[in-house]
């Protein structure tokens, strides 16, 4: 009777423990990404194994290549080419991965949030086991499903798998200005995990499907986690900057806040809203 | 021999338990936040319950009185008075409870993420159990901290209680310019919970403690859950939309064909000594 009253107990355990595992959440169950973490050598790059520019070897398309290089040839002379970071707009996704500020990854039972204080960069992947929308709204970082994977059967997520649609441009894969296809059609796969033998390194295994690409390119992401368990969250604020946009015209402001071009003999801007200046 | 073996069971089951309690993260202790909020009544006056500007009675000490209808007039003449959003500048604490965009409540092990996207709105409260640091970089949003408050006595938190300290300025109420002290040594204090009566609106008691009020300031914000259970989150970027420039610290507009244009009636252009003059 007391060894049933035991057991009983224990069944009730389990049949209740079954009832709330729904808001039951495991972290144990989930890889260890808490805290902040920046890309290891920048975000300068898209392909960090690689040097900047042309050295990134994209596998750009015939016409990409030559909007690619018309590029370069502008930010040779002082413009921004096909970038539009430094007008404060979304790096947009893939770009958002080179992380251009400190990342916190927040796991929760539905969604994982890849947050960064930089532009708008913040990133919600649904983890809920929802299917694709029926219609996108095109977006510069797009929408995000994702599904965790227990690639070693142990009954432990190790790795989150994401897949990324419904875009909208223009985007860059990096500062180089490397374009995407102005299409929107982009597929970006992931695959996140923290690294094997150092716990404190963490890789985005990022391929790009692309109608600018001849072939899906695929790039190692590395960031690493501060050791402080407490770091500071710096404040970004992107449209502090020395940019001024009037029309489609970009020109600088100096140090003494005055307007100035950004190339050589670059026009004023048109004044014909304002008074003449009285004789 | 059985009902040993039972025994042992069950105390090793309770070690293993008690060592994974640690991980083990119980949403149903917690309100239920979940979803997409929106601020009932809109975003546009920090006392939601009383008229714009003036009407807002805000308990202001006589010289910040004086600044805020210099603000006024300065809005009446086309200025942006004290209000800096239009520069794409986070609208700071505790403007942000204003709720300028889709909210999201994620809750999290040691930690309560409000996100807006808006500007930089997004807020980071740490529930961690820390204390202030020594030194507290000033920012727009603050830096909070917060407690989960059982008011029930029920064993579930029904209550975040929030204190944001470490600020910077110039921040504003609202849009109509109701200034804060520029010494940044505000004091907000929230109480955010779920409404008793409707599970689809949450409240956040906001009080404000700062040198530019001759008391605190407490008013109630309330926000509506939308019903939908997989809602879109829009993609806002302030910078792409935004048809203000602010050349030194001069306002201008741009023109619907792109041209600049005063914001005030007499402002004189800005001042293109960089540019080479025209033949």
């Amino acid at each position: 009777m007391r060894a049933c009253t035991l057991l009983c107990t224990v069944v009730a355990a389990g049949l209740s423990t079954a009832s709330a595992s729904a808001q039951i959440f495991d972290t144990a169950k989930y890889p260890n990404l808490q805290g902040q973490w920046r890309p290891i050598g920048g975000p300068g790059r898209f392909d960090m194994s690689k040097p900047a520019g042309r050295g990134q070897q994209a596998p750009l398309t015939a016409e990409y290549q030559a909007i690619f290089e018309a590029n370069l040839k502008d930010q040779a002379e002082g413009g921004q080419g096909t970038t539009s970071t430094y007008k404060c707009i979304s790096p947009g996704m893939p770009r958002v991965t080179n992380a251009y500020g400190e990342v916190e990854f927040i796991i929760t039972p539905d969604t994982t949030y890849i947050l960064q204080d930089h532009i708008l960069d913040d990133r919600r992947i649904f983890t809920d086991g929802r299917n694709w929308p029926a219609e996108l709204e095109p977006t510069l970082l797009g929408y995000t499903i994702g599904k965790w994977i227990d690639s070693k059967g142990s009954g432990r997520y190790d790795v989150l798998e994401a897949e990324t649609r419904g875009f909208r441009g223009p985007r860059v894969f990096d500062g180089s200005g490397l374009p995407l296809h102005e299409d929107g059609q982009t597929i970006v796969r992931e695959r996140i995990f923290v690294d094997q033998a150092d716990a404190n390194v963490a890789h985005d295994e990022v391929s790009v499907i692309d109608h600018a690409l001849t072939r899906p390119w695929t790039v190692m992401k590395n960031y690493r986690r501060d050791p402080k368990p407490r770091p500071f969250w710096t404040e970004e604020y992107c449209e502090n900057n020395n940019h001024v946009f009037i029309g489609k015209e970009h020109y600088v402001l100096s140090a003494d806040g005055l307007l100035m071009p950004a190339q050589k003999d670059q026009p004023p801007p048109d004044l014909r809203y304002f008074k003449p200046a009285a004789k | 021999m059985t009902y040993r073996n039972l025994l042992g069971a069950i105390a090793l089951m309770a070690l293993s338990l008690a060592s994974a309690r640690a991980e083990i993260f119980d949403y149903a202790r917690y309100p239920n936040l979940k979803g997409q909020w929106r601020p009932i009544g809109g975003p546009g006056r920090f006392d939601i319950s009383k008229a714009w500007g003036p009407e807002q009675e805000a308990p202001l000490t006589p010289e910040y009185q004086k600044l805020f209808e210099a603000n006024l007039a300065d809005q009446f003449a086309g200025g942006q008075g004290w209000d800096r959003d239009w520069t794409c500048q986070s609208p700071g604490m505790p403007r942000v409870t204003n709720g300028y965009g889709q909210m999201e409540f994620v809750i999290a092990p040691g930690s309560v993420h409000i996100l807006t996207q808006h500007i930089h709105d997004n807020r980071r409260i740490f529930t961690d159990g820390r204390d202030w640091p020594a030194e507290i970089p000033p920012t727009f949003i603050g830096y909070s901290i917060g407690r989960w408050i059982d008011t029930r006595h029920d064993g579930n938190f029904d209550l975040l209680e929030i204190e944001t300290r470490g600020f910077k300025g110039p921040r504003a109420y609202d849009t109509s310019g109701i200034p804060l002290h520029l010494d940044g040594q505000t004091i907000v204090k929230e109480r955010i919970y779920v409404d008793k009566d409707n599970h689809e609106v949450a409240h956040d008691e906001v009080t404000v403690i700062d040198h530019a009020l001759t008391r605190p300031w407490t008013v109630m914000k309330n926000y509506q859950r939308d019903a939908d259970a997989q809602p879109y989150w829009r993609e806002v970027g302030c910078s792409e939309n935004n048809n203000y420039v602010e050349i030194g610290k001069q306002p201008y507009a741009l023109s619907a064909d792109g041209l600049l244009m005063p914001v005030k009636k007499g402002e004189p252009p800005p001042d293109l000594r960089y540019f080479k003059k025209g033949k």
